[in-house]
């Protein structure tokens, strides 16, 4: 901390806030990150098979984005956004799906009575388990994929939207009733909106899951996807290609979260100062 | 001088059998042989048992008791919220099936929507009714300034003090013209300053508007200060034991707390409470 010395700093560094200073020191810390891989797999590791440096997984990178891999495939780009419409298509469906279950184990006792073993039972099971079953029951097209990784939103889904349901007062149901809401207006306009910030919660939660099974929902005879670059990479021993891989989901990844953290600060006014 | 001289005249109703006078007395509310139950693991709480009470419009009732005694339970079917296991809730002569505008309940937290700022909280009401216009808009903002948030309209129930949120949610209730306003230990959370404004603010908007009130308390002070009636209730099963006349003169305001009078009273209220 440099106190009293006004000459130097620019205003914002001079003092900054509590959310700057937090922002700040995130961003040293990813620097600092990148700096430790980089000394770490320039002079101790000193294998690019084992580990490339982040100089070399963006060149990689930058070179895959215009040229396919393999030689007669998709381009990094293209890759990423066949990858991405299959988290998006998974994702809206299994949001869909359990938002409503959810409604349903929130509105009747003993609905949820019926459902929540299968989703205790199936919370915890791998993606990858279920792998060899799908292509047994839906064959290697597109649809096992978008099913594999909906099957993962759903229960987390549920869970979330039957939690906001529940949380919301009696006493604000009743309130908005007695202001002359009808039934189902009060469903509308209170009941699922007060529970909004939490179902937005459990959709950053599954998205992030459907980024988790994207690898495993590529190995069922894919022949485009990141997940599939990244296994055919690892064949190949091209380490690069997978960090760049990775570099690429991660990125999507909180881009995708970025947008859901947005609409989170619209729909809950209490985010805002 | 007290309760007997309101402008219409009414005599306020003692029992149900009100309008013994020539004036078409219908009383605001009406409440005969309501019982109530509650179960709780196979065990019965008899929470209320063969209430009586009649209000005369324009009338401020309060039911006075110790916790658990069924009073909030009463205001609740009196709401509507909860049906009554025997008897029956009678509002301007409907019977009571369920909630509705003409009875506005505020609750002890002040439940405004935390995604609405103000204005929209107390347009909650006509909008839910489809009844968005330039006309309820201007009175939103009057009503605003009645309650002196002219300057918090656009703030959301979070950016507000705890006096603030109560007052605009009795701006959301008052927007319907409710002609029965149920309050439900309304200002019990408050801290005592910002409680003995809110029972001020409430004497005042009261004398203007003389809207009939229901309103639940534990506190003697505030059971005297505001109402003409009060129905002190006793627990286990909940009924009322026994319903004392405020004879203060209308209006009150602050000055009255510190009144012999008004001491005089509020001892004889809470030996009254005592031995119920």
């Amino acid at each position: 901390m440099s106190t009293g010395s006004t000459t130097e700093a620019p205003g914002i560094l001079r003092s900054p806030s509590g959310a700057t200073r937090h922002w700040l020191i995130s961003v040293v810390s990813v620097i600092g990150g990148l700096v430790v891989w980089q000394m770490a797999a320039a002079f101790i590791i000193r294998d690019p098979v084992l580990l490339p440096t982040p100089v070399e997984t963006i060149l990689v990178l930058v070179r895959y984005l215009n040229s396919p891999y393999p030689s007669a495939g998709e381009t990094l780009i293209g890759h990423s956004l066949i990858s991405l419409g299959r988290v998006v298509a998974g994702f809206a469906i299994g949001s869909f799906i359990g938002v409503a279950i959810g409604a349903m184990m929130a509105g009747f006792r003993s609905f949820r009575a019926v459902v929540d073993p299968f989703i205790e039972i199936t919370r915890p099971l791998p993606p990858l388990a279920f792998v060899p079953v799908l292509i047994v029951w839906f064959g290697i097209g597109e649809a096992p994929k978008i099913i594999l990784i909906a099957a993962g939103v759903v229960p987390v889904m549920a869970i979330s939207t039957a939690a906001g349901l529940d949380g919301i007062p009696r006493e604000m149901l009743n309130c908005a009733r007695c202001l002359g809401a009808s039934e189902w207006y009060t469903m509308i306009h209170v009941r699922i909106r007060a529970a909004m910030p939490q179902i937005i919660t459990g959709m950053r939660l599954s998205m992030g899951l459907s980024w988790t099974s994207i690898v495993a929902v590529e190995m069922i005879a894919a022949t485009a996807g990141l997940g599939f670059v990244i296994l055919q990479a690892g064949q190949f021993l091209d380490t690069s290609l997978i960090f760049a891989g990775i570099l690429i989901i991660a990125l999507l990844g909180l881009g995708l979260d970025a947008c859901l953290r947005r609409l989170q600060r619209h729909l809950d006014p209490t985010m805002k100062p | 001088m007290g309760v007997s001289q309101h402008e219409n005249g009414l005599q306020p109703a003692q029992s149900t059998q009100s309008g013994a006078s020539g004036v078409p007395a219908e009383p605001a509310v009406s409440v005969s042989g309501i019982s109530k139950t509650f179960w709780r693991d196979g065990q019965p709480t008899k929470a209320l048992h063969d209430i009586h009470l009649g209000i005369a419009p324009g009338e401020f009732v309060c039911l006075l008791g110790p916790s658990g005694c069924g009073k909030s339970t009463l205001l609740h079917i009196v709401a509507g919220f909860i049906a009554p296991d025997e008897g029956e809730i009678a509002a301007h002569g409907g019977r009571v099936t369920g909630p509705g505008v003409d009875r506005c309940v505020l609750f002890q937290s002040p439940t405004l929507f935390p995604w609405l700022t103000s204005r929209d909280n107390v347009l909650f009401g006509p909008r839910s009714r489809g009844m968005d216009n330039e006309e309820m808009r201007s009175r939103a903002d009057a009503l605003l300034a009645t309650v002196g948030l002219e300057d918090f309209k656009d703030h959301y129930p979070h950016q507000l003090s705890g006096g603030m949120r109560h007052r605009a949610a009795l701006a959301r209730a008052l927007i319907n013209r409710p002609r029965i306003l149920l309050m439900d230990e309304p200002f019990a959370a408050l801290d005592a300053i910002t409680r003995e404004q809110m029972q001020n603010f409430l004497l005042d908007l009261w004398q203007r508007e003389r809207m009939t009130v229901l309103f639940v308390t534990h506190d003697v002070e505030e059971a005297a200060l505001l109402s003409d009636r009060v129905c002190i209730m006793s627990p286990r099963p909940g009924r009322i034991v026994d319903i004392v006349d405020i004879e203060l003169a209308r209006p009150r305001d602050e000055a009255l707390r510190d009144t012999a009078e008004f001491v005089t009273l509020r001892r004889g209220l809470r030996e009254r409470l005592a031995d119920a």
